[in-house]
C-alpha cells in the first residue's frame, strides 16, 4: 500500500482529534482577528438603530437548544442594542423545545440591562400552531396570547400600548434554525401585514435565504456565527461570538488543507494507476 | 354511509380551498374577522396534534418493548425521561421559575435537554470533518469546481481566511449573493409552483390521498 492510500485510510478518529484540537486551542489561547463587517448584518444593526425610542421591536427565537451556539449569540447581541436604544421588547417562540432558552436570555439580557418585565420587554412565550400564531398576531395579539409567559394578562401591558397587531410593530426579526422561521414571518407575516422583517439564521441554512434578501423580502440577515461577530463588534460589545471566531477560523482552515490533502492523495493514486495502466497496455 | 366518507370531505376541500383563497384578497372585516376564527381553530388543532404526536411515540416504543427489538432496553429510558419529566412538569404547572429561583422543570430544561441537544448537534462538526475528507474530491470538472466555490467561501466565512486572502470576502459574497441566490430562487420559484398545482389539485378532488386508501 502506498503512502498516499494509507493516507486516504487514516482512521478518522486522527480527524475528529485535529478537529477537536483546532476548536480547542484558539479559545484557550485566543488571537483576535480582525472582523469585517457584511453589508447584510450591517443592514439590520443600522435599522434597529434608527427606530425612535419607544419602537416596538419583535423577537422571535425560533431556535431549540441544538443551534444555541449559533442563535444565542445573535439574540444576545440584538437585544443588548435593542434595550440600548430604550425600544419596547417583545420576544417569542414559534419552537416549542426552544421556549426555556428563550425566556432566559430575554430575562437576563433585560436585568443586565436595568429593564423591567412589563414595562420594557415582555415574553410572550410559545403558542401550537407555527404560522397560525402569526396569523392570530397580525389579526389581533392579544388573542393569540391572552397571556405572557408569566401567565400575566397581556391587555394592559405597559410594554404594549398602542400594540394591538403585527401592523404595530416597527421592526420583527426571526432567528431561526430551519423551517418555521424567517420564510414563515414573510409569507404569512410581513406579506400580509406589512411590518419590516429581518433574519438571523444558522450558517447551514443562511444561503437559502440570499434571494429574500437580494429582493428585499427581508432588509438584513445575520448569518451563523460570523453574524453574531459582526453583531457584536457593531454594537461595541464583544463576547462569545467574537471569542468563536478564532476557533471557527481554524477548523475552517483545518477542513480546508484536510480536503486539499485529500484531494493530492487521490490525484497522485489516480495518476500513478493511470500508469501501470498505460505500462502494461504497451 | 359512503357520501360522509367521500363526498363531504371533498365538498368541505373545495369550499374551504376557494373561500380561503379569495379571502386573501378581500380586506373586507368580516373576512379578516373569518380569518381570525378559522386560525385560532387552527392553532387548537394544533394542540391536539402534540397529544397525538406523544400517544404515537409511546405506541411506538411499546411494539419495541413488545418484540424485544435491539435497543428495546433504551424505549424504558424514553419512557422513565418522558414520564418524569411529564409529572415534574405539571406538578409545577409548567414553570421553569418561581419568584426568580429555578424549580426541578427548569433544571430538567437547562441541565439535561439544552446539553444534550447542544452536544448531538456539536459532534456533527466532527463526522462533517470526516467526510469532507474521505468524499470530498475532484472526481471531474464539475466537481472540481464546487471543491474551489466551497474553498473560497469557507476561507472568505472567517476572519483568519480574510486575513490570509482579503479578496476572498468579496468573492464569496459575490457567489453568496449572486451565483447563489440566482439558482436559490429558480429553485424556489419552482417549489412554489408546484405547490400551487397541487393545491389546486387538492382543493379540486384531483388528489385525494389525504382522505386515505390512494389515488382514484
Amino acid at each position: 500500500m502506498t503512502f498516499a492510500e494509507r493516507m486516504l485510510k487514516i482512521d478518522r478518529r486522527i480527524i475528529f482529534a485535529v478537529i477537536g484540537l483546532c476548536t480547542l486551542l484558539p479559545l484557550l489561547y485566543p488571537v483576535g482577528l480582525a472582523i469585517r463587517i457584511s453589508p447584510e448584518v450591517k443592514a439590520v444593526h443600522d435599522y434597529i438603530e434608527s427606530l425612535p425610542e419607544g419602537s416596538v421591536f419583535l423577537l422571535s427565537l425560533d431556535f431549540d437548544p441544538a443551534s444555541k451556539p449559533e442563535l444565542y449569540p445573535q439574540a444576545v447581541a440584538l437585544l443588548r442594542h435593542a434595550f440600548k436604544h430604550n425600544l419596547r421588547v417583545i420576544g417569542m417562540t414559534l419552537w416549542l423545545p426552544g421556549t426555556g432558552m428563550a425566556n432566559e436570555v430575554i430575562t437576563r439580557i433585560a436585568e443586565e440591562q436595568g429593564k423591567v418585565n412589563g414595562k420594557d420587554y415582555v415574553f410572550l412565550g410559545w403558542s401550537p400552531g407555527g404560522s397560525s400564531v402569526i396569523i392570530n398576531m397580525g389579526q389581533d395579539l392579544y388573542k393569540a396570547f391572552p397571556t405572557d409567559y408569566g401567565n400575566q394578562p397581556t391587555k394592559g401591558l405597559a410594554v404594549l400600548n398602542g400594540v394591538q397587531n403585527l401592523r404595530d410593530v416597527s421592526y420583527v426579526v426571526s432567528l431561526a434554525a430551519g423551517t418555521t422561521g424567517i420564510e414563515t414571518w414573510y409569507v404569512f407575516g410581513k406579506d400580509k401585514y406589512k411590518f419590516e422583517l429581518g433574519g438571523g439564521c444558522t450558517g447551514v441554512i443562511a444561503p437559502g435565504l440570499y434571494p429574500l434578501l437580494r429582493s428585499g423580502q427581508i432588509n438584513g440577515l445575520i448569518g451563523g456565527l460570523r453574524g453574531a461577530a459582526e453583531y457584536e463588534v457593531l454594537i461595541g460589545q464583544k463576547g462569545r461570538a467574537v471569542a468563536g471566531m478564532d476557533a471557527q477560523s481554524v477548523t475552517h482552515f483545518a477542513i480546508i488543507i484536510l480536503v486539499i490533502l485529500c484531494n493530492v492523495f487521490y490525484l497522485s493514486i489516480r495518476r500513478a494507476r493511470q500508469a501501470q495502466g498505460q505500462g502494461s497496455h504497451s | 354511509m359512503i357520501f360522509f366518507r367521500r363526498q363531504l370531505p371533498l365538498l368541505i376541500t373545495l369550499v374551504t380551498g376557494i373561500v380561503f383563497a379569495a379571502q386573501y384578497y378581500v380586506p373586507h372585516p368580516a373576512s379578516e374577522e373569518m380569518l381570525t376564527t378559522v386560525t385560532k381553530w387552527l392553532q387548537i388543532i394544533g394542540g391536539f396534534a402534540l397529544v397525538l404526536g406523544v400517544t404515537s411515540l409511546f405506541h411506538l416504543h411499546a411494539v419495541k418493548i413488545r418484540r424485544k427489538e435491539p435497543g428495546w432496553g433504551y424505549s424504558f429510558v424514553l419512557y422513565a425521561a418522558m414520564l418524569g419529566t411529564i409529572a415534574v412538569g405539571l406538578w409545577l404547572e409548567g414553570k421553569e421559575t418561581v419568584n426568580g429561583t429555578m424549580t426541578a422543570f427548569g433544571w430538567i430544561y437547562n441541565f439535561m435537554m439544552v446539553p444534550l441537544q447542544g452536544t448531538m448537534f456539536a459532534i456533527l462538526a466532527f463526522f462533517i470533518a470526516s467526510a469532507a475528507y474521505r468524499s470530498f474530491r475532484a472526481r471531474s470538472r464539475e466537481a472540481a469546481v464546487l471543491l474551489i466555490a466551497a474553498i473560497i467561501v469557507m476561507m472568505g466565512r472567517v476572519p483568519l481566511g480574510e486575513y490570509l486572502v482579503p479578496i476572498s470576502g468579496d468573492i464569496t459574497q459575490w457567489i453568496l449573493n449572486v451565483l447563489n441566490a440566482s439558482v436559490r430562487r429558480a429553485i424556489l420559484i419552482g417549489v412554489s409552483l408546484g405547490a400551487v398545482a397541487l393545491s389546486l389539485k387538492i382543493i379540486f378532488g384531483v388528489e385525494r390521498a389525504y382522505l386515505g386508501g390512494g389515488k382514484e
